[in-house]
């Protein structure tokens, strides 16, 4: 028998502050069985023994509306049918007791064994409120402790509630919440409501002043931050620095990163010997764990200004700013932080569908993320409109290739849009989940938390959705290394020999035949083999093998289409690569003397590139976020399908008006 | 009257609700906007909607279509 307290409470009690107070770094993070609702769950030392301590999902009421708020109760009736002691910890405000008093009334009316923090208990000596503690454990009938999660305050005295105790508390009487009826569950509301009113009344004594300092002060900010003309520019400028934060800031330290462990690789394959194990570890190992570690500095900054937003105050608002503009397509402000932050990339984005309380928004806000224009694209896009788009173009007077770019960015935001209006009429669709929004008091960000809430983001991703990333990385490599087509690669090789056993090697010489080396293993290799079978598939785009076969590569990342495009073309070993794949693809032939690729080629590999999720990190990360397959399957069968499509349409429209 | 009616800055009342579904009511309820409770309209939002509002000690931005459903008096 262990002892398990779980966590609950209204959103903004600061239930994660005391459970990341109380557990420290001992945590961990999984789902709640058969939905995407996060469980964290920790463990702390208290008078020898360990607790397992569970943070639940906000609950406002005893009528749970939304798949979080069911999770808490089911979790709760599960809990009472195993032989764990539990424990009911319900987190409170002294500001707010009146309202956040009713979950634990009416849970220990249901047959729950309750406890109660109130939290945040400095600030509330700041209001000027006083609680009489000894008065309100009488009144409610359970334990109740004074803290402040963010100092420690209190935490101390709190243990000595939650020790684990020699018998557990009975609980066969207790209410099975997911056989409730909704009749029963309003009698405990309303019951509930009208004890808890009782409770706060006997025991909080309210300064004489009218409003609580907390509250006037924020409402003085708000008439600035939601002023009808500086607070869109400041929230504009929010988001501009986030945004560059996350393209400027980051960029630096992936491209460090990214060199220094191209440089181990480098170092590795001097010190090995030529073969399948060097080939092994400086091309599918370590690149695997670039393509992991790569995307920690954006995780680590984005989640850095999304903690400090959320724990100001700020998030709440700024999604209240936009809510109104995203409604009429069926989403609403919430969505808006993670659809900003997938512009830099779609794995931060779709973990930042994590802010989302409902769970069936957060699915559509997941599936819809990706379609923004990730900065992987980038380098696909500037190649694609720098080849095929003439620099001639002027359209009014601008630069044609730049407003192709400008129209790629709008594409993917319409395209979200239009999908977002579609799922309206799917069983995705929810009703404004909360036509309220509470609007936390402004607080200023704890460092130490923010650290902590930092740290719990990336090393989730590192942990969990890492090491698939780096498994498939190293399968991606192995299609591409093997089979080796020895008879295909053995003229190249003598060649090779040759210039390499001349007395004066020419380096020219070397390059080019290296280039070819290359580009011959890739075509007999699994990967290459796979482009020329799946080529009839994408002839209807335009598409022949190398394409394809540039494009299956791009699974691993996007950009990769272009390095992949580079390799067939032979071109791996010269400095200006990328200007010389846009010759090579500007002047490629048919055999007929045809030109192998044209506008219309380069239409529909814009449009399928902007719709497909063409990306095995961000699949794998939805599927961390979603606890599912179903979900990445799900949209990467329909993403694909679209981009497919359009693809084709785009093709066939652009050879007509050509 | 309803709430919409009420101007920024009165202090009001909230009387009860009239023609909300079973979920609005239930969730503002919960939220806090129940029978009784002090509300007072502190500002529009940039778009005009939603409105934020005081309600007892807490602030809630509330969709502006639910503002005619809420029934007040003047505190």
């Amino acid at each position: 028998m262990s002892r398990v307290v779980a966590l609950a409470g209204r959103p903004n009690t600061g239930k994660t502050t005391l459970f990341n107070a109380l557990t420290g770094l001992r945590q961990r993070a999984a789902n709640f069985a058969g939905c995407t609702v996060e469980k964290a769950t920790g463990t702390m030392l208290v008078s020898g023994g360990e607790v397992e301590i569970v943070d639940l999902p906000g609950t406002f009421s005893m009528l749970p509306q939304t798949e979080d708020e069911q999770v808490s109760f089911r979790f709760l009736s599960e809990c009472a049918e195993t032989p764990d002691d539990l424990l009911v910890l319900c987190v409170v405000e002294a500001s707010n007791l009146e309202n956040d008093l009713v979950l634990p009334v009416g849970l220990k009316a249901a047959g729950y064994p309750v406890a109660v923090a109130v939290n945040m208990i400095d600030e509330s000596r700041l209001n000027g409120i006083r609680l009489d503690a000894s008065e309100l454990s009488g009144r409610l009938g359970m334990a109740v402790a004074l803290v402040s999660a963010r100092t420690g305050e209190g935490l101390k005295k709190l243990e000595a509630v939650l020790s684990p105790r020699a018998l557990r508390a009975d609980l066969s009487e207790s209410l099975d919440f997911r056989r409730a009826t909704k009749k029963r569950l309003h009698e405990l509301q309303d019951d509930a409501v009208a004890a808890a009113q009782r409770a706060a009344a006997a025991s909080v004594t309210w300064p004489r002043h009218s409003m609580l300092p907390t509250v006037s002060r924020s409402i003085r900010i708000d008439r600035i931050l939601l002023h009808p003309l500086a607070g869109p520019l400041i929230l504009a400028a929010t988001m501009f620095l986030l945004f560059q934060a996350l393209f400027v800031g980051a960029q630096p330290i992936m491209n460090f990163l990214s060199d220094q462990i191209g440089a181990l690789a480098v170092l590795l394959r001097a010190q090995l010997p030529e073969g399948a194990v060097a080939s092994l570890l400086c091309d599918g190992a370590i690149p695997g764990i670039s393509a992991v570690v790569v995307f920690v500095p954006q995780i680590a900054i984005l989640f850095t200004m999304i903690g400090f937003l959320e724990q100001s105050g700020y998030l709440p608002r700024a999604g209240a700013m936009v809510d109104r503009s995203l409604r009429p397509f069926g989403l609403d402000g919430r969505v808006f932080i993670p659809f900003l932050s997938s512009f830099a990339c779609a794995i931060p984005g779709v973990m930042a569908a994590r802010t989302i309380p409902s769970e069936k928004r957060r699915i559509v806000t997941i599936l819809l993320s990706p379609l923004m224009t990730c900065s992987a694209r980038i380098p696909v896009y500037t190649l694609l409109i720098t080849a095929f788009v003439p620099a001639t173009f002027h359209p009014l007077g601008f630069n044609g290739q730049g407003v192709v770019m400008a129209a790629m960015y709008a594409f993917g935001i319409v395209m979200a849009l239009l999908l977002a209006l579609a799922m309206k009429y799917t069983a995705l669709h929810e009703q404004h989940p909360s036509p309220a929004t509470v609007l936390p008091p402004y607080r200023v960000p704890s460092a130490r938390e923010l650290a902590r809430y930092v740290w719990a983001r990336c090393w989730h991703f590192l942990s969990r959705a890492g090491q698939v990333i780096f498994t498939l990385s190293l399968v991606l490599w192995a299609l591409a290394a093997f089979p080796r087509d020895a008879a295909r690669l053995a003229p190249i090789e003598a060649e090779l020999a040759v210039v390499l056993s001349s007395p004066a090697p020419d380096p020219g010489a070397e390059r080019v035949l290296r280039g070819r080396l290359a580009a011959a293993h890739i075509e007999g290799s699994a990967l290459g083999r796979a482009g020329r079978f799946i080529e009839p598939v994408f002839r209807p785009l335009g598409w022949d093998w190398r394409v394809s076969v540039a494009s299956l590569s791009a699974l691993a990342a996007r950009e990769v289409f272009v390095g992949t495009l580079g390799t067939i073309y032979a071109l791996g070993g010269e400095s200006n690569a990328e200007d010389g794949l846009i010759s090579a693809l500007q002047g490629a032939k048919n055999e007929n003397g045809t030109r192998r690729y044209t506008l219309a080629t380069a239409a529909s590999l814009l449009v399928f590139f902007a719709i497909a999720l063409q990306c095995i990190s961000t699949i794998v990360t939805v599927r961390r976020e979603t606890g599912s397959w179903k979900i990445p399957a799900l949209q990467f069968s329909f993403l694909f399908s679209l981009a497919y499509a359009l693809a084709f349409a785009s093709y066939r429209l652009t050879l007509f008006f050509s | 009257m309803t709430l919409d009616t009420v101007a920024m800055d009165v202090p009001v009342r909230v009387l009860g609700y009239a023609g909300l579904d079973a979920h609005d009511k239930e969730r503002l309820a919960g939220l806090g906007l129940r029978p009784g409770v002090s509300l007072v309209k502190i500002l529009k939002t940039p778009l005009r909607d939603p409105i934020e509002c005081l309600v007892g000690s807490q602030l809630l931005a509330i969709e502006a279509r639910l503002l005619s459903q809420i029934r007040v008096e003047a505190a």
